[in-house]
């Protein structure tokens, strides 16, 4: 199909003004972080007035952000990879399993999915309390132990049954167990599907505010969200200062996304 | 392969199942037990340090003639129905803009997402700056082009549509949905609508919007459940609820009532409410997956 110059210029345009309307709302973050704290008022602009990394000198001192991101590095550590386990092998079940009972692990997952957030917090309270996890950063790692959302057993669900059938049955006679069937066969066949899903918990546990704040009742098991909303109570006004900590917190995720988008992309 | 014959040879099916054990039970614990639980403390007094008590029907009349109740429900509504058209809108628009082909196709997709994937709070803290009346970025741009600055979310009248604004950043979920059911339609179509004289506008009024129909609803319904529950950490950082309660919503309610009055049994009753208006959008997908004839294990409705 053959498309016209003009048409085609335009195209990369538009692109190109896209990217730069939804970029600019992070630019302003990273610019204004580097912006030199002065007891003048700040004046906005695209550029940074006299660059400096000052605020980030002063956000460490003001905060032990240290622990607070060991906090959110362990939380995502453990959470992430139980979340990958649980998930794929509850999706790889539905996939082998009877269309009768796979129908109902979907509504039942499905309806899991409508439940609101908000329905949980206290329950969860009350529950997170009675296992002695409140405060803990146990707390925060929970959900995990249901693979995080039916949503990521649902992807792992789809990627294993566009896979032949016949992979797991010519395994299955060769003697392999549903053990083998996950790691052998098809955990290595859904690798992009795992590198989606582990981004995405990441993410989430990573960004997660709620729960912290919910289920932590000391500053020492604080992780970096929360941390930030603590920065904004303590420097309400010290943009620069409160840009550097959000700079700080979304770093990770950022780069990590940035990271593996390359093999993300590769199948579209 | 030799395995050792264990004395209980467990069937295939049941070795499966036992695979769906971990998500099975840890859903049952976590989702399932407190969802009832919730439900059931509607009906009793209770502030956590003292046993429940029986309370009938008395949480919901006092929720219901809390005049912040109404006021939650009405703003939540407004998060709801403000941005939502325009997010799915956008995700369509930016994924016909970057479906294949040309230049710049990596890059304008991953600056599409990339407000996606930055937390929330460090997102939220950044548009209380962005959006700040007397020194942030925008009003500053609006200045020098000579329009009037609003005062965003110090502004009672202008809080909602900036929280609505701050969210359209984040569509990136939707736009990667887009991308995937517009790649889906094939290339030969637009071809054949080529050679049968069809433009660009016919294309996409005859060819593009009924295919994409069911996705365009689906996406529609989810985005807007999404909205009824995730605008809560953008809400509670940028603007606290207010102000003067402009973007105080539903689940703020059911926060403070349950985490700061300590009134669990009247945020519970409030929570029959948020299931409710989950209810209508789940009966509408369910609408939309029988017209369409979607089957519940077909990859359409597992968006």
């Amino acid at each position: 199909m053959k498309v016209s110059y003009s048409s085609r210029v335009g195209r990369a345009l538009a692109r190109i003004l896209a990217a730069a309307l939804f970029l600019l709302p992070l630019w302003w973050l990273l610019a204004t972080s580097l912006t030199r704290p002065s007891g003048s008022l700040l004046t906005a602009g695209f550029w940074p007035a006299e660059p400096t990394v000052e605020n980030y000198r002063r956000l460490w001192v003001l905060l032990p952000l240290a622990r607070y991101t060991f906090n959110s590095v362990r939380v995502v550590l453990v959470a992430v990879p139980v979340t990958l386990v649980v998930a794929s092998w509850a999706g790889l079940a539905l996939a082998l399993l009877p269309r009768a009972s796979r129908y109902r692990w979907i509504v039942f997952s499905l309806a899991v999915l409508m439940v609101p957030a908000a329905a949980l917090w206290l329950p969860r309270f009350f529950l997170y309390r009675l296992l002695g996890w409140h405060g803990s950063l146990w707390a925060l790692v929970a959900p995990a132990w249901m693979g995080t959302s039916p949503f990521f057993v649902l992807v792992y669900f789809r990627s294993f049954r566009r896979l032949a059938p016949a992979l797991f049955d010519a395994a299955r006679i060769d003697g392999a167990g549903v053990f083998q069937l996950w790691w052998r066969v098809g955990l290595p066949l859904v690798r992009p599907t795992t590198l989606g899903s582990g981004l995405l918990a990441v993410l989430f546990y990573w960004g997660d505010f709620v729960s912290p704040l919910l289920y932590l009742n000391s500053e020492a098991a604080y992780t970096l969200p929360v941390a930030l909303q603590l920065l904004q109570q303590l420097a309400r006004a010290d943009w620069p200062l409160l840009m550097a900590g959000a700079v700080w917190t979304a770093a990770l995720p950022v780069a990590l996304f940035l990271l593996v988008q390359p093999w993300l992309q590769q199948e579209r | 392969m030799a395995r050792p014959q264990t004395a209980v040879r467990l069937s295939y099916h049941t070795r499966l199942r036992l695979m769906l054990l971990p998500y099975g039970l840890g859903t049952v614990a976590l989702v399932i037990v407190p969802a009832a639980l919730a439900f059931v403390l509607a009906f009793f007094r209770y502030d956590g340090l003292q046993p429940p008590r029986w309370a009938g029907s008395l949480n919901f009349a006092l929720a219901v003639t809390d005049e912040l109740f109404a006021l939650s429900i009405q703003n939540t509504l407004a998060l709801i129905i403000l941005p939502v058209p325009l997010r799915v809108a956008g995700a369509f628009l930016l994924a016909r803009l970057m479906l294949r082909g040309g230049r710049f196709l990596r890059w304008s997709r991953v600056a599409i997402y990339l407000p996606t994937a930055t937390p929330v709070v460090a997102y939220a803290v950044a548009w209380l700056w962005i959006l700040n009346p007397l020194y942030g970025p925008v009003n500053w741009l609006l200045r020098v082009v000579g329009l009037a600055a609003p005062g965003w979310l110090a502004d009672p009248l202008w809080a909602r549509p900036a929280i609505a604004l701050i969210s359209l950043w984040t569509l990136g979920e939707g736009f990667l949905i887009m991308l995937a059911a517009l790649h889906d339609i094939p290339a030969v179509l637009e071809d054949a609508a080529r050679v049968d004289g069809a433009g660009g506008w016919a294309f996409l009024r005859y060819v593009t919007l009924p295919l994409l129909a069911p996705v365009l609803l689906l996406l529609t319904l989810r985005d807007a459940i999404l909205m009824l529950q995730e605008s809560f950490t953008t809400v509670l950082l940028a603007t606290g609820g207010g102000p003067y309660y402009a973007t105080y919503t539903l689940p703020m309610f059911i926060f403070e009532q349950g985490f700061d009055l300590l009134q669990f049994g009247v945020a519970s009753a409030a929570l029959w409410f948020l299931y409710l208006l989950t209810g209508v959008i789940v009966v509408l997908v369910l609408l939309v997956a029988w017209q369409w004839r979607i089957g519940l294990d077909d990859e359409g409705l597992l968006l």
